[in-house]
């Protein structure tokens, strides 16, 4: 090695720092981009899928509704375009199923491909791996979202208020930091599991039944009522679909977001703890690159 | 390798009867029951999982349901009534659930058979094996169905019980023999899905694909008169929507309709020879191209 080779070595790896995590992330990003695209049938997927899973709902929901309006999801939750309700609440369907699995088992893949213990070995944060694998899931999660609200709008005749949009965003970066505790929970499943897929099934099916997307949860029985509203998510679809649908201010904002906020404080120092100590842990154990 | 070696592994070879007299056949039905017991034998060592995959699919199928009360209110609708000619949309959609989960299972299990042979290592040792592929893969395919007849027997179970929703026991027996045909009839899907899958290598997006067009096409939570004209007529070319439609009215009406029945019944058989000729000839296009390649092994 020569002292040129060295010196840059020694430099990469004094170079700590926010910046440097940020940009370590953003390389993992593209990594991810770069993988997924060179598959076709994955971009083929990518732009179908949302309306997959959307056109079932759509065609159910004429079934049982018989037009556009629904006076008993008016009773329920206060508006009878049952479509808008539907169509912007399973928007973020894709992109929670995205964090959830694509960043919870980010490490696993790294680990499929052979490549999680030199990733490991790198100057960088445990944990900006997994925050790498959710800034790429976050790409493609939003522009899952964007693609079907897009579609909705264009061919069912979906409107949303423009006013709702900026807040909306905000809504869908609060939701992030507690979806961010969620991978967190969903690596350490990983890490000490490895096939832990079945317990992420049950987690990950579980929060989407009882977050409020297609239904409000005054339709789920009352325990799972409970668990709904302890579940970050819940408050997400509720803040994300109401401003999208009702504008700036609109009745029980300030209760969204503020148990947004409290969940995400949860959520988020829980995640990031058991991360730390599990990937400790396992690494104590050498147990990293067990399958 | 020493002469006394080679001797000896030529008199080997001579001593053994199958290799001898082997001679390449369309169907060997003794690898398959191998195969069949093989995958059974893994199978039983998860018990949890059949109760798992009973329980599990609950948590997918329950939020259409759950929407369905939040837009028309608990179990009736007019609409869906005009439309189906059924009351309750509930136990209208369980049933229609309890038979997907063979649709699913082709899908998911059959279909990325020899995909999880990769994984394992194991495919290309079973490639060189002097077998016809088809009957692993109907070792796994029957394999499979067992199982899933476990599972989905306890999704039934679970739901009727959660949902409170019954079924015409009596008619048991011409349910059956819908199923077994229409499971028939998703073999040869599954065969043709296997020889995509060998060709495609990744499975997860196409399998994806797949299951979630044909979650579409099929009427489990919808009346096939709820899709459009032009979709009804490919619904109706896959196996599993015949079935349904059979499989529903036969369970929650409790009738039985000699010629309706026979007419379903045809039209499976029909589909059933279809889909077994294009399986087959897609698999062993699939293998070819893949042999020839020589990415058999390849990610």
């Amino acid at each position: 090695m020569t002292e040129q080779d060295t010196d840059s070595f020694q430099k990469m790896w004094s170079r700590r720092g926010f910046l440097s995590e940020i940009r370590a992330a953003w390389a993992i990003s593209i990594n991810v981009w770069k993988v997924e695209l060179s598959y076709p049938l994955s971009v083929l997927w990518f732009v179908l899928m949302p309306f997959l899973w959307f056109i079932p709902m759509l065609i159910t929901g004429a079934a049982v509704a018989g037009g556009s309006q629904s006076a008993v999801l008016n009773d329920l939750a206060g508006t009878a375009d049952w479509i808008t309700y539907i169509a912007i609440g399973t928007s973020i369907l894709g992109l929670t199923i995205s964090i959830m699995w694509g960043t919870g088992f980010s490490l696993r893949r790294e680990q499929n491909a052979g490549t999680l213990e030199t990733l490991m070995s790198t100057p960088m944060e445990r944990s900006t791996l997994v925050w790498g694998s959710m800034l790429h899931n976050l790409q493609h999660g939003g522009l899952g979202v964007i693609l079907q609200l897009g579609a909705a709008m264009v061919f069912f005749g979906v409107t949303i208020n423009a006013w709702g949009i900026l807040p909306a965003l905000g809504i869908i970066a609060l939701a992030i930091i507690g979806l961010q505790g969620i991978a967190f929970a969903v690596t350490c499943i990983v890490l000490l599991a490895k096939q832990g897929w079945m317990i992420v099934e049950f987690i990950s099916s579980g929060l989407l039944l009882v977050a409020p997307m297609a239904y409000p949860l005054s339709v789920l029985p009352p325990i799972l009522q409970y668990v709904g509203m302890a579940s970050p998510l819940t408050w997400s679809v509720e803040g994300f679909r109401g401003f999208l649908m009702n504008g700036l201010a609109y009745q029980g904002v300030v209760q969204v977001v503020i148990t947004l906020i409290v969940l995400d404080v949860i959520f988020f120092i829980f995640g990031s703890l058991m991360f730390r100590y599990t990937e400790r842990y396992v690494r104590a154990k050498g147990a990293l690159e067990q399958f | 390798m020493t002469l006394v070696e080679t001797s000896d592994s030529v008199i080997e070879r001579e001593n053994t009867p199958y290799l001898s007299t082997f001679k390449p056949r369309m169907m060997d039905w003794s690898a398959a029951k191998v195969f069949a017991t093989k995958n059974l034998r893994i199978a039983i060592r998860y018990p949890a999982n059949f109760v798992i995959w009973g329980i599990l699919p609950l948590l997918w199928y329950a939020p259409y349901l759950l929407m369905m009360i939040a837009i028309a209110g608990p179990g009736t609708s007019q609409s869906f009534t005009q439309l189906s000619g059924f009351d309750d949309f509930i136990t209208f959609s369980v049933i229609a659930v309890f038979v997907y989960q063979y649709v699913d299972k082709s899908i998911w299990s059959v279909g990325n058979n020899f995909r999880w042979e990769q994984f394992s290592g194991t495919l290309e040792p079973l490639f060189v094996t002097p077998v016809p592929r088809i009957s692993i893969l109907v070792g796994a395919a029957f394999s499979d169905t067992v199982q899933c007849t476990f599972s989905a027997t306890v999704l039934l179970i679970v739901s009727s019980w959660l949902f409170g929703v019954t079924y015409a026991f009596t008619m048991i027996a011409p349910i059956v023999v819908m199923l077994t045909m229409m499971v028939f009839g998703l073999y040869g899907f599954s065969f043709l899905l296997a020889g995509l899958i060998l060709v495609f290598k990744d499975p997860s997006v196409l399998t994806e694909l797949v299951s979630n067009i044909t979650y579409v096409l099929s009427p489990i939570t919808y009346p096939l008169q709820a899709l459009p004209s032009a979709v009804r007529y490919a619904a109706v070319l896959f196996p599993s929507t015949i079935a349904i439609i059979a499989i529903r009215e036969l369970a929650i009406t409790g009738l039985f309709q000699p010629i309706v029945f026979l007419q379903a019944f045809m039209a499976l058989l029909g589909l059933v020879i279809a889909f077994w000729i294009i399986g087959v000839l897609a698999f062993r296009w699939g293998e070819r191209w893949t042999k020839e390649r020589g990415s058999m092994g390849g990610f």
